[in-house]
């Protein structure tokens, strides 16, 4: 099965998105002649992966190689850098060019950016004087598809690089992101935004509206019909807690990597030594399909079954006597095995993990948070975690967590725990906890927390969830709504007005705009009723709503819209777009400061 | 059946018609083709442009140095370019204003001088008297090469140049006719003749044929597999197999070659020769039955009210789509594949190109496809200065009229000398605001370049905070105004562009001050100098007052020192470090907020020196510190402990779990002993049963104060009966089940807890 996933369900028409990304690359490497050394930047590596297959790129004569400090060792005559706009990589790109020239090498060197030049990296090569050798152009490489329902910006570091250093970039590459869907399905009639970086994403996307409009004809019903902007900041408890359904648990302890996981290939059942395989993950696997969105209980018990009633059929039919067609089912589900063992054996590597009392502590002590009760518990927890000195980046989450629902932790607690950290991880740790600071994740409490009234107001913690068939999105943490999935499912049934009291109680300001020919017409107070007939798009087809996460969103937070998108008297298609796919751990990862 | 006379004309090559229609009637007088060279003439000195038709669109008197004209070729976008003796190509647009500057082959070439050049679609390939080749590949950006010498003795018989698009180098490929029979490939780097072969094959062929004859003056290919050949009042047409078609002149001509056929100018005329498209066959061949045909033939009767028309119509009635694809496709003249649904739009492009065609106009269009079309209309007209009517074409064919607007504006600019800035403005406005999205920019810049105060007038109302606008901005000394546009718009790169123009230009202090007040520059700057300027983000730090930042910057400082092996093992290179971090310190201390970092800076220099002293952990954290020391050196532990005031609740855990690292259980009891543990035995356990050590575990377990922890922990190491025990001890239904499930292998002890569990819920109704 291939890592590039199917897109033939998808509510869009993505694979003329991927198909046009695919071109773009290939006439790039196509234009430039001969044989050629590909330096790929190896964050961009990762999304290439879900987009287009090596060997295709071979094919067109390339040798690929991944961009490091290391000078480049190849015997080609051109050398093509396909690279972010990241200042720091600059760096390794005139070195290398120095490199050659030191050693008396003749080369034809390209730079391409993705997706766009950037003034700042070509002035820090033009400041290297490489500039001049150097052919530049640009990869337009806006969005990835994820899977049939989820869109990738591929800004990992956008949340950390917007709310630490103030680099918004990544909010003008969201925009124009939008905007070139725009261009393919038509100008979004509304737009609903919550948070500082959404609202500025809106504007932003209006004004590239009137620089660079997009002309749909007047009859045609545009392709999407909402757009949901949320800031990551409006709701960083959620991303903290530890995901529980199949695909979230993957995630938190095997960290999937653009659509599929590394594991040794003995977990898979394959008995080689320190062997490494890849297992990917993404909705062209049906069974996983199936069961990526559950909570992880059920799965286990779903695979249970599973496996036990093909054990039954294999006994009848060894046993009693069949009629073709009755060999044929079997024939048919017996395709099925590889996905089944393959599941099984996933499932059965996870709960090495989840059945820890160490786990079990923590997801305790989460929903404790969440509760916001019991401080001291937690606090003790805490500085117990770091005399322990526990893994760094699980302290933080925690930290983060805590400090979130108490809306900062008082002057003495907080002075004593980060004093505690310094002494136990490191003093290099200063700036991480500086970054956290600035970010607001770890604070001061200087105001009352008012979690507990949001919390109540729009019901996050459930009593009473039913993992098994569920009747809230809560069942996704066992328990606990998602914040962001409930401003969402509220955005979408009635929009921003019935909820404005809680929005103000939570960081940023918020939107909700008219657009296109829509503009003028009066005011549609919800999506439903008087919108209604032009949600309807002409086969018949569900309107389509396009969530987007600034700042990254969870598996977990991914399964709970689907199964929004799931229940019946659902208007909507949910589309997911996302400045990358995180998790509490990445999340927290980016804050950490990575020196000596 | 058909109507006979369209087909009467025309010339049967083997199985293929040919056609050759008269276009124009050429206008232009005194002209002898014999004496002048194409698109112009150069005996009188004079280069004079005409159209299609033989109209005069512009002169101008030729006064080039650089001996005789070469050769000269309307690139494709429509500038005339002209090769004379010294290598120097001179450029003209249609008004024959020339085009600065001019470009040269380079020195080489006109210490050589050129013979002979071949223009294609955008370049040039010159060959000069000692037989070597030079290239200009693209027009736009004239850059002269040298491609490899041929090594030729004698001068080539011709030359030809197959262009890049069609070659595998992506470079342009030129072929020499050397000796008899033989041809040469050159290319960028080196030749070969071999990938070729195809091409020999052919022109040996007519080789052959040439020779048998009187060398013809002209040759061109016509369409895809016929060739032209042209001696003093003969025109032979060649196709690769069947008798030749001849055609008498009695005039001098000119072929000009065609992607479809080949224009035929003469004193008095301009034809054109092409093959008839299958679509026109079909339905003016004499006897054609065809569907398409006998549409055609409907049309006349309907024209002559026959009710013939009907009857021709229930005929073809199955076949009428096909038929009038056909006749549409014969209108258009030229091949095209495009569907049914686009009859209307195509009715529209005839109309366009028929307007284009008059007599005024006199530019031939090829209709190959839409965008091909556009592009040769544009250029066309708006280069003839035939705005008004571009734009109707543009605004009919419902195409972007930006263009359009865009190039009436600056060439208006250029023309109106005269007319006031501010009456001028109001020309421009009214139309440039028929364009949605059309760049104010662009047209300032135009402006500007006119030295206009127009520019800024324009610039006020532009739309777009595109990259034009700022830099228009910025040259016009508005920097703060350009800033806020570009911040304004969201897009960092164009914030940068300003950046990075204010701080060259102006002086540091100035630039500190014009970006201090701009979150989203200052912090777009901090960003660009943390990577590459840490000395000036300091500078700007301590103009502004951010001391904590500047600290934190040296702060980082030191770690890199860290990290430079030099650094490490104690060497005296601490030192730096050390005083590096010492000023941090003294920087944080300099704000009330920073005080913990003060204190933090403080330790971190403390740990440097103590660790120096040490000569280990370097960089280690004071817990990891602690827990290698504890192994070797008690006393100097201590010191660590004081002197960073550790906490007794780290210190139990510290000690505890190094001293189970080193499996010194002795140790640990009498730790344990030493006073009551300020939180409890609950490490002592854990440190016991992570190593593995049940025994040591068991000593401290019943220690523990609460039954829960307890329950779990003898659960741990599988003491299921004694787990069961302190759980029903802490009355807890939930952590009963949770450990039966952990024993959940064990039937035993399963049963165990399910009895105590079933006590403890009739207890909990009790």
């Amino acid at each position: 099965m291939a890592q590039i996933p199917n897109l033939d369900n998808a509510p869009l028409n993505l694979i003329s998105l991927r198909e046009q990304s695919q071109k773009e690359l290939i006439n790039i490497l196509k234009n430039i002649r001969g044989k050629k050394c590909l330096v790929i930047d190896p964050k961009l590596s990762g999304s290439l992966s879900v987009i287009i297959q090596t060997s295709l790129l071979k094919e067109h004569g390339v040798e690929l190689r991944h961009l490091s400090a290391e000078p480049i060792q190849t015997d080609a005559a051109k050398v093509v850098y396909l690279v972010r706009s990241q200042l720091n990589l600059m760096k390794f790109i005139s070195s290398h060019v120095n490199n050659d020239i030191s050693k008396g090498l003749q080369r034809e060197y390209y730079v391409y950016f993705v997706p766009r030049r950037a003034v700042g990296c070509e002035k820090i090569l033009e400041e290297e004087k490489v500039h001049h050798m150097l052919t530049i152009g640009e990869y337009p490489l806006y969005i990835v598809p994820l899977d049939e329902d989820v869109l990738s910006f591929e800004l990992d570091l956008a949340y950390k690089e917007c709310q630490v250093d103030g680099d918004t970039s990544s909010l003008w590459h969201i925009a124009k992101a939008i905007h070139k869907l725009e261009f393919s399905f038509g100008v979004i009639p509304n737009v609903r935004a919550k948070g500082k970086a959404s609202v500025r994403i809106a504007e932003i996307l209006n004004r590239m509206q009137a620089e660079e409009p997009v002309n749909s004809p007047d009859m045609v019903v545009p392709e999407i019909n909402t757009l949901i902007l949320l800031d990551r900041e409006v709701d960083m408890v959620t991303p903290m807690c530890s995901q529980l359904t199949y695909e979230g648990l993957l995630d938190e302890f095997l960290h999937i990597n653009n659509g599929s996981v590394e594991l040794d290939a003995s977990i898979m059942g394959v008995q080689q030594e320190g062997k490494k395989v890849k297992v990917p993950l993404n909705s062209s696997d049906k069974l996983f399909k199936e069961i990526r969105d559950l909570n992880f209980e059920v799965v286990v018990q779903i695979l249970r079954q599973k496996a036990t009633s093909m054990k039954q059929d294999y006994t009848e039919m060894t046993t009693t006597s069949q009629t073709v067609s009755e060999l044929k089912d079997f024939v048919k589900k017996l395709n099925s095995l590889p996905e089944m063992t393959r599941h099984i054996n996933l499932a059965q590597h996870l709960s090495t993990f989840t059945s820890k009392p160490s786990f079990l502590a923590q997801l305790d002590m989460e929903h404790t948070m969440v509760e916001a009760q019991s401080y001291d518990i937690c606090f003790e927890y805490i500085e117990e975690m770091i005399h322990k000195q526990e893994p760094l980046i699980n302290v933080l989450r925690l930290l983060i967590l805590f400090s979130i629902t108490n809306s900062g932790l008082p002057k003495k607690n907080f002075d004593y725990l980060r004093r505690e950290l310094l002494h136990s991880y490191g003093f290099e740790h200063m700036g991480t906890l500086n970054n956290l600071e600035k970010a607001g994740l770890l604070k001061k409490q200087e105001s009352k927390s008012n979690w507990l009234t949001v919390k109540r107001a729009l019901q996050l913690v459930v009593e009473d969830t039913d993992t098994a068939n569920p009747n809230d999105i809560s069942y996704v943490f066992s328990g606990y709504a998602p914040l962001s999935i409930r401003l969402v499912q509220h955005a979408v049934r009635s929009g921003w007005r019935p909820i404005e009291d809680i929005l103000k109680l939570l960081p940023g300001p918020h939107s909700d705009t008219k657009r296109g020919r829509f503009a003028t017409s009066p005011s549609l107070d919800t999506l439903q009723g008087a919108s209604a007939s032009m949600d309807k798009v002409a086969d018949g087809r569900r309107a389509l709503v396009l969530v987007v996460f600034v700042g990254g969103v969870t598996f977990a937070e991914i399964s709970a819209l689907r199964y929004l998108c799931s229940q019946e008297g659902m208007a909507y298609d949910l589309i997911i777009g996302t400045t990358k796919i995180v998790s509490g751990h990445t999340l927290t990862e980016s804050f950490v400061e990575k020196l000596g | 059946m058909a109507n006979v006379s369209v087909a009467a004309e025309w010339q049967l090559l083997y199985n293929r018609y040919y056609r050759k229609p008269e276009l124009y009637r050429m206008t232009w007088k005194h002209i002898d083709l014999s004496r002048n060279k194409l698109h112009s003439e150069s005996a009188l000195r004079k280069l004079r442009i005409f159209n299609c038709a033989g109209v005069p669109l512009s002169e101008t008197v030729w006064k080039n140095p650089g001996g005789r004209l070469i050769g000269m070729a309307w690139t494709d976008d429509q500038t005339l370019a002209c090769v004379v003796q010294d290598g120097t190509v001179y450029q003209y647009n249609i008004h024959a204003e020339p085009l600065r500057p001019n470009i040269s082959m380079g020195k080489e070439c006109f210490e050589q001088n050129v013979v002979d050049c071949v223009f294609w679609g955008n370049g040039v390939v010159c060959i000069t008297e000692s037989n070597q080749l030079f290239c200009i590949p693209d027009f736009k950006n004239p850059k002269p090469c040298k491609l490899a010498g041929p090594g030729i003795e004698e001068p080539p018989l011709c030359m030809a140049v197959i262009e890049p698009q069609y070659t595998m180098s992506g470079n342009v490929e030129v072929l020499l006719a050397v000796g008899e029979a033989y041809v040469l490939a050159v290319e960028g780097t080196g030749f070969n003749n071999w990938a070729l072969r195809s091409y020999v094959v052919r022109c040996r062929r007519w080789l052959f044929l040439v020779t048998s004859a009187l060398p013809p003056e002209q040759l061109s290919w016509c369409g895809m597999d016929t060739v032209l050949l042209y001696w003093d009042d003969m025109l032979l047409m060649m196709g690769p197999r069947g008798d030749p078609v001849t055609y008498l002149y009695d005039e001098p001509i000119i072929l000009v070659p065609e992607c479809d056929g080949v224009r035929i100018l003469s004193n008095s005329s301009m034809e054109f020769l092409q093959r008839v498209p299958d679509s026109t066959e079909s339905i003016f061949k004499i006897g054609s039955t065809s569907p398409a045909a006998l549409l055609y033939d409907a049309l006349d009767h309907f024209d002559r009210q026959s009710a013939k028309a009907d009857e021709n119509l229930r005929l073809i009635r199955s076949s009428l789509p096909e038929a009038v694809e056909a006749c549409i496709d014969a209108a258009v003249g030229f091949g095209s594949n495009f569907q049914r649904d686009r009859i209307q739009e195509m009715c529209k492009i005839l109309r366009v190109l028929n307007a284009v065609s008059t007599m005024r106009l006199a530019s031939l269009l090829v209709y190959n496809n839409i965008s091909c079309y556009t592009i040769c209309s544009d250029w066309w007209l708006i280069n003839a200065h035939q705005h008004l009517l571009a734009l109707r074409i543009s605004e009919y064919l419902g195409m972007n009229q930006e263009v359009v607007i865009m190039h009436w504006s600056c060439s208006k600019i250029t023309a109106s000398l005269a007319i006031p800035d501010v009456t001028l403005l109001e020309i421009l406005l009214d139309k440039l605001k028929l364009c949605k999205g059309i760049s104010y920019a662009a047209v300032a810049a135009h402006a500007d370049k006119m030295a206009r105060k127009l520019a800024a007038l324009l610039v006020e109302h532009e739309p777009r905070s595109s990259k034009q606008v700022c830099s228009s901005f910025v040259e016009h000394r508005r920097r703060d105004t350009a800033l806020s546009k570009a911040t304004e718009s969201g897009d960092t790169d164009l914030v940068y562009l300003v950046l990075f123009h204010i701080w060259q230009k102006r002086p540091a202090l100035e630039f500190f001050g014009m970006i201090q007040a701009r979150t989203m520059a200052r912090d777009l700057f901090t960003i660009y100098a943390r990577c590459y300027k840490h000395e000036f983000l300091k500078d700007f730090f301590l103009s502004n007052g951010q001391l904590q930042e500047v600290a934190f910057l040296l702060w980082k400082e030191s770690w890199d020192l860290g990290r430079n092996p030099m650094a490490s093992k104690g060497s005296p290179l601490h030192g730096p470090r050390i005083k590096l971090i010492e000023k941090a310190q003294h920087l944080f201390s300099e704000t009330k907020e920073h005080t913990f970092e003060s204190k933090a800076a403080e330790e971190h220099a403390k740990l440097l020196r103590s660790d120096y002293k040490a000569g280990h952990f370097v960089d280690s954290s004071i817990s990891d510190t602690i827990g290698h020391v504890l192994s070797w050196e008690t006393i100097e532990l201590l010191k660590v402990k004081t002197e960073f005031k550790v906490s007794e609740k780290r210190w139990y855990w510290l000690k505890v779990f190094a001293l189970a690292t080193i499996r010194d259980w002795d140790a640990l009891e009498k730790f344990s002993k030493e006073k009551r543990p300020p939180i409890g035995y609950r490490p002592f356990v854990e440190a016991c049963i992570e190593a593995d050590e049940k025994g040591e575990a068991l000593k401290y377990i019943p220690k523990l104060a609460d039954p829960r922890e307890r329950a779990e922990s003898y659960a741990r190491i599988g003491m299921a009966k004694e787990a069961a025990d302190a759980a029903s001890q802490a009355k807890d239904g939930e952590l009963l089940g949770r450990l039966k499930l952990t024993f959940s292998q064990n039937a035993a002890a399963s049963s165990i807890f399910d009895t105590l569990r079933d006590r403890l819920s009739f207890q909990g109704v009790s």
